[in-house]
C-alpha cells in the first residue's frame, strides 16, 4: 500500500495529467484490440450492358441495408431513386447517356457517392451494340490471334476497373496505428506552439 | 416492396451510424450557422482558456481523438466514445477549441465527418460540454455522493444533448426530427449510460488525487 501511495504521489502530484494520460493509453490498447470501424458509409457502381449494379456498404464490411439510393445526372437533376435490398445491392436500367452521380443516403447523416462517368456507359452500351450484329457473320475461325487477345484485354480492363477503383478506395480509408500516434502527436504539437508564443510573450 | 415508416426507422437504428455528419448531408443555411457557433464557442473558449490550462486541453483533446475509435458493442448498433461531457466539466468553454481540434485532426487522418461539417459537428459535440459545465460543474465539490451522481448525470446528459442536436441539425434536410433525434438517442442509450460510468470515475479519482482539476474548486492546494 505504501508503495502504491508513494508512485500515486510521485506521478499524480508532480505530473498532474497522468490520469488523463493513463485513460489514453487505455483507449489505445482497446483500439489495438480490434475494434471494428463503421464510420463510413462507401456505395460503388458498375455497367454491364445497359444495367448500372451498385453496392453499398459501411467500413468495417456491414452492408447497407434498406438505404434509400438516388440517382443525378450531370447537372445534379434526379432521375431515379430506389432502396437497396438485404445485401446492399440495388440496380436499375441506364436512364439517360450522361455522367451519374449515384448518391447514397443511409440515413442519420451517413452519405456516399459513386461517379459513373458517361465514357464507362457509352463503352459499354456500345460494345454491347456492336457485338450483337458482329457475332452473327462472324464464326470463331474468322478471328486471329492478335483479335482475340485485344477483345479479351478490353473486356478485362473494362470489368476491372471499377474493382481497381474500389480496392484503391478502400485501402485508404481504415485508420492506422500510424494516423492515430500522428494525431496525438500533432495535438501536443499544438501545446508546445501556444507554449512557444505563451513565453515568448512572457521574455518581452 | 414498401416499409412502412417506422419499421424503416426502427432499421436505421439497427445500423451502424455516429455523431460525426459527413459531407454534403446538410442544407448550406445548416452548415452556416453550425461554423458561425463553432466559431464563437472557440472565440471564447481561447479566450477563457489560460496558460496553465491548456495541457489539459492538450491532453483531453487527444483523449477525445482516440475515444471515437472506440465502439460500443452493446446495444442494437455499434455505436463509439464521445467524452465530451468529461472535456466539458474539466474545461468549460475550453470544450470548443479542444473538440474543434480534435474533430479537425479525425476528419484530416479518418475521413470521420468532413471539413464542411466540421463547425457543426464542434457544435453538436461541444455545446452539449459547455452547458454540463454550467449545469453540474456547482455540484462537484459538494458532498461526494452528490458529485458522483452530477458526474454520472454530466456524463450522460452530454450525449444526450448531443443526440438532439443531430437530430435537430438532420431536420432542416431531409428526415423529421422526433424520428432522428429518437433513433439516435436509443442507439447511444448505452454509450450515455458508459459515458456517466467513466466521468463518475474520473471525478472520483480527480477528487482524491487532484481536486484542483475540478470546477469549483476553492479551497488550498495541499499535496
Amino acid at each position: 500500500m505504501k508503495i502504491i501511495h508513494a508512485i500515486k504521489k510521485s506521478v499524480f502530484h508532480k505530473w498532474p495529467y497522468g490520469l488523463v494520460s493513463f485513460m489514453i493509453i487505455f483507449l489505445l490498447t482497446f483500439f489495438l484490440a480490434g475494434a471494428a470501424f463503421a464510420h463510413k458509409v462507401m456505395i460503388f457502381a458498375y455497367v454491364d450492358g445497359d444495367t448500372v449494379y451498385t453496392k453499398s456498404k459501411f467500413s468495417g464490411g456491414k452492408k447497407a441495408k434498406n438505404s434509400q439510393v438516388i440517382v443525378y445526372n450531370q447537372q445534379g437533376n434526379k432521375l431515379l431513386e430506389g432502396k437497396t435490398d438485404n445485401n446492399g445491392e440495388f440496380s436499375f436500367k441506364v436512364p439517360q447517356k450522361t455522367t451519374l452521380k449515384i448518391v447514397l443516403n443511409a440515413g442519420m447523416g451517413h452519405r456516399g457517392q459513386w461517379t459513373l462517368p458517361i465514357e464507362e456507359i457509352e463503352q459499354q452500351t456500345k460494345s454491347e451494340a456492336k457485338a450483337a450484329p458482329k457475332a452473327q457473320n462472324v464464326t470463331a475461325t474468322d478471328l486471329t490471334l492478335p483479335e482475340v487477345q485485344e477483345v479479351v484485354e478490353k473486356v478485362l480492363e473494362t470489368k476491372l476497373r471499377p474493382i481497381m477503383k474500389m480496392l484503391a478506395e478502400s485501402n485508404e480509408k481504415e485508420p492506422e496505428i500510424s494516423d492515430i500516434i500522428g494525431g496525438i502527436g500533432y495535438i501536443f504539437g499544438l501545446m508546445g506552439v501556444a507554449s512557444y508564443f505563451h513565453f515568448r510573450k512572457k521574455n518581452k | 416492396m414498401k416499409m412502412p415508416e417506422v419499421d424503416s426507422c426502427f432499421f436505421m437504428v439497427l445500423q451502424e451510424f455516429f455523431m460525426h455528419i459527413s459531407e454534403g448531408v446538410l442544407s448550406g443555411p445548416v452548415l452556416a450557422s453550425g461554423i458561425a457557433l463553432a466559431a464563437a464557442g472557440t472565440a471564447i473558449g481561447l479566450k477563457r482558456l489560460d496558460y496553465d490550462r491548456i495541457p489539459h486541453a492538450a491532453i483531453l483533446s487527444a483523449a477525445f481523438f482516440v475515444a471515437s475509435l472506440v465502439h460500443v458493442p452493446i446495444g442494437p448498433s455499434s455505436v463509439h466514445l464521445i467524452l465530451n461531457g468529461i472535456v466539458g466539466l474539466l474545461l468549460g468553454w475550453g470544450a470548443f477549441p479542444t473538440i474543434l481540434t480534435a474533430l479537425l485532426l479525425q476528419g484530416v487522418l479518418f475521413q470521420f465527418g468532413g471539413i464542411t461539417t466540421l463547425g457543426v459537428n464542434t457544435t453538436i459535440m461541444a455545446l452539449p460540454a459547455v452547458i454540463c459545465y454550467y449545469l453540474f460543474g456547482c455540484m462537484i465539490q459538494k458532498k461526494s455522493y452528490i458529485a458522483y451522481i452530477s458526474a454520472f448525470a454530466c456524463g450522460f446528459i452530454s450525449v444526450f444533448l448531443s443526440a438532439i442536436m443531430v437530430g435537430a441539425a438532420l431536420m432542416f434536410t431531409q428526415e423529421s426530427f422526433l424520428g432522428i433525434a429518437a433513433a439516435v438517442i436509443i442507439a447511444h442509450l448505452p454509450v450515455m449510460i458508459i459515458e456517466g460510468v467513466v466521468a463518475a470515475f474520473c471525478v472520483a479519482f480527480l477528487k482524491k488525487v487532484q481536486p484542483e482539476l475540478l470546477p469549483g474548486f476553492s479551497g488550498s492546494i495541499n499535496s
